[in-house]
Formats: C-alpha cells, structure tokens, sequence
C-alpha cells in the first residue's frame, strides 16, 4: 500500500520533467523503498550509493561548516545525480539528462521529498 | 609519513567501535538507522565510511578507515581499499557463520591481500568460544594465505593497537613501531 503510493509519487515526480530519468526512494541505510529506474540500472547498487553519499555529504557539510545538509549533487558528462531528505529515515534519489534545468528540477525534488516525508 | 590501513569485516563484527577506540580524534561516522537485519543485532549501521588517526611514536600518522559490513556496500570497500598498507578483517565469532564470512572477504578483499598484509582480528569470542583461533589459521592456510589471527575486544584500545602493531610488523618485520599508543597514553 504504502509502496504504492511512493511509487505513485515518483511516476507524478518523472512525469513533470521529461528530463528525469530515475528516481528512488531509500532508507538511510540503502535499502530501496521504491523505484522508477530504467534497465541497466541496477536498484540495490542505486540505493547503497544513494545513503552512502548522502551520509558522507551530511557529514562533510556538518564538519566543514556548511550547515545542515540540504542536497548533493553530483555532475557527470551525461546528467546530474541529485540526493535530499525524504524526511529523516529516507533519501529520495533523482538522475536526470545533462540537458536538464536544474531550478525546476529541484523545485520539484523538495516537493516530492515533502510528499514522501509526510508518508513514511 | 603517513600510513593507511582498512578495518574491514560483516556486519557487527566491531568496525566503527574499534576504530573510535584507537583515534587520536573524534572519528567520523556515517551510521544510519537499520532496517535490515541488522536490526535485530544493534540500532544503527555504518553506509560509506569510518574515519579515525593515531599517531605513532616518532610523528608518524596512521590514517584509519572502516568499511560497511553489507555487501551491498562493496563499492566502498574498493574505494577505502585504494592505496592502503594492509587491512584489518575483524569476525564475530559469535556469527552461526563467522567462517563463512571470513571466507567472503577474503575473497572480496583477494587482490588487496595479495598485494599488501593483512591481520584478522576474532571479536566477541567471550560470548562464543568456537571457531578457535587455530580453526581460522587453518582456513587461512587453505587459502594460501599467512596472516596473524588475534582474539580481540574491540572497544579495548590495547587490543585495537595490537592489531594495528601486528599488521605493521608484517608489512616490515624490522620496522621499530615503539607502542602504537604512546601518544594516547600521555
């Protein structure tokens, strides 16, 4: 039910932004709570990397003197790998194009991660 | 000079305790809330890494880094195992299948053994005697493999060091580590 519902959540996040080609949803500790990822990708390793980075960021922001975390954002020649809070217990994981407009794009990934917070 | 060395290991086996037993500094932990099984064993896991430094007699650094004990954390374990001396495989000996484990990571950590030293350090014997020392020598040998195996508390400093002083002493058998604590201590 509740997986559902995220995964219904993550369909509306893709379908706004045709530049958003994976998203998950995954608690700290890397397990995958819900997923929209095309083939070849695999979801276990997606969720391990995402609570992996997410918590070296929220370290290195914390220790370096940059606040309480609030994104990472990775860069790569083909997209952007975006990670944020879904709350405390959850990281929502967002892959896009490298076309992609950034502004909307985590527009709409701090509401998708509000959604979700507020579901689990 | 400044040496690193891997603590690596399952689940559970003491990783994150035994190096913020040792550190010189506060370690940074990266644990987050289980959901696994590994909640039944303990509240909290460690998802990319632990950090901790001693420092040895003479101004040397000892940079440690600890691995997540799930597999599907292996990723990190290729990444901290990059450029290190030696590792340290810590085992619950309380684990139903703690030689098991032992065997996965030796057989994860294959390529970074050969090339470099390793020590296994056998945690929470206290709660469970057997395999015995002599039990993980043996698949050691089968595996082609000298390495000292020590019993060990991981939240005990002296026991951390031991470990830490053995693997440099494999690495360089005439190598004058003095007491690895020496700086702690004062």
């Amino acid at each position: 039910m509740r997986a559902e519902q995220l995964n219904a959540i993550l369909r509306k996040l893709s379908a706004t932004s045709g530049e958003v080609e994976a998203a998950a949803i995954i608690s700290t500790d890397g397990l995958v709570m819900a997923s929209y990822v095309p083939e070849g990708i695999d979801d276990d390793r997606l969720g391990a990397m995402s609570a992996a980075m997410l918590s070296l960021g929220e370290r290195a922001a914390l220790e370096l003197g940059r606040g309480e975390l609030e994104q990472v954002l990775v860069k790569g020649k083909k997209g952007f790998i975006i990670l944020v809070h879904a709350g405390p217990d959850a990281v929502l994981t967002v892959l896009t194009s490298q076309t992609a407009r950034l502004g909307l794009i985590f527009l709409d990934v701090k509401r998708t991660a509000a959604e979700v917070a507020r579901l689990i | 000079m400044h040496h690193k060395i891997l603590f690596s290991g399952p689940v559970g086996a003491g990783k994150t305790t035994a190096i913020a037993a040792i550190s010189d500094v506060t370690p940074v932990v990266t644990e987050a809330r289980a959901r696994d099984r590994t909640r039944l064993m303990k509240p909290h896991t460690t998802v990319a890494m632990d950090y901790g430094v001693m420092e040895l007699e003479g101004g040397d650094k000892v940079h440690l880094y600890g691995t997540p004990g799930q597999p599907r954390f292996d990723f990190m374990w290729e990444i901290l195992a990059e450029g290190g001396l030696g590792i340290i495989l810590l085992i619950d000996n309380s684990a139903a299948d703690a030689m098991y484990r032992l065997r996965h990571f030796l057989d994860a950590f294959d390529e970074v053994i050969r090339r470099t030293s390793l020590v296994v350090g056998i945690t929470k014997m206290d709660l469970a005697p057997t395999p015995t020392l002599a039990d993980y020598s043996e698949r050691l040998e089968q595996a082609g493999i000298r390495a000292p195996v020590l019993e060990v508390d991981a939240r005990s400093a002296d026991d951390v060091a031991l470990l830490i002083e053995a693997l440099l002493y494999t690495i360089d058998p005439g190598l004058d580590a003095g007491d690895p604590r020496a700086e702690t201590a004062q």
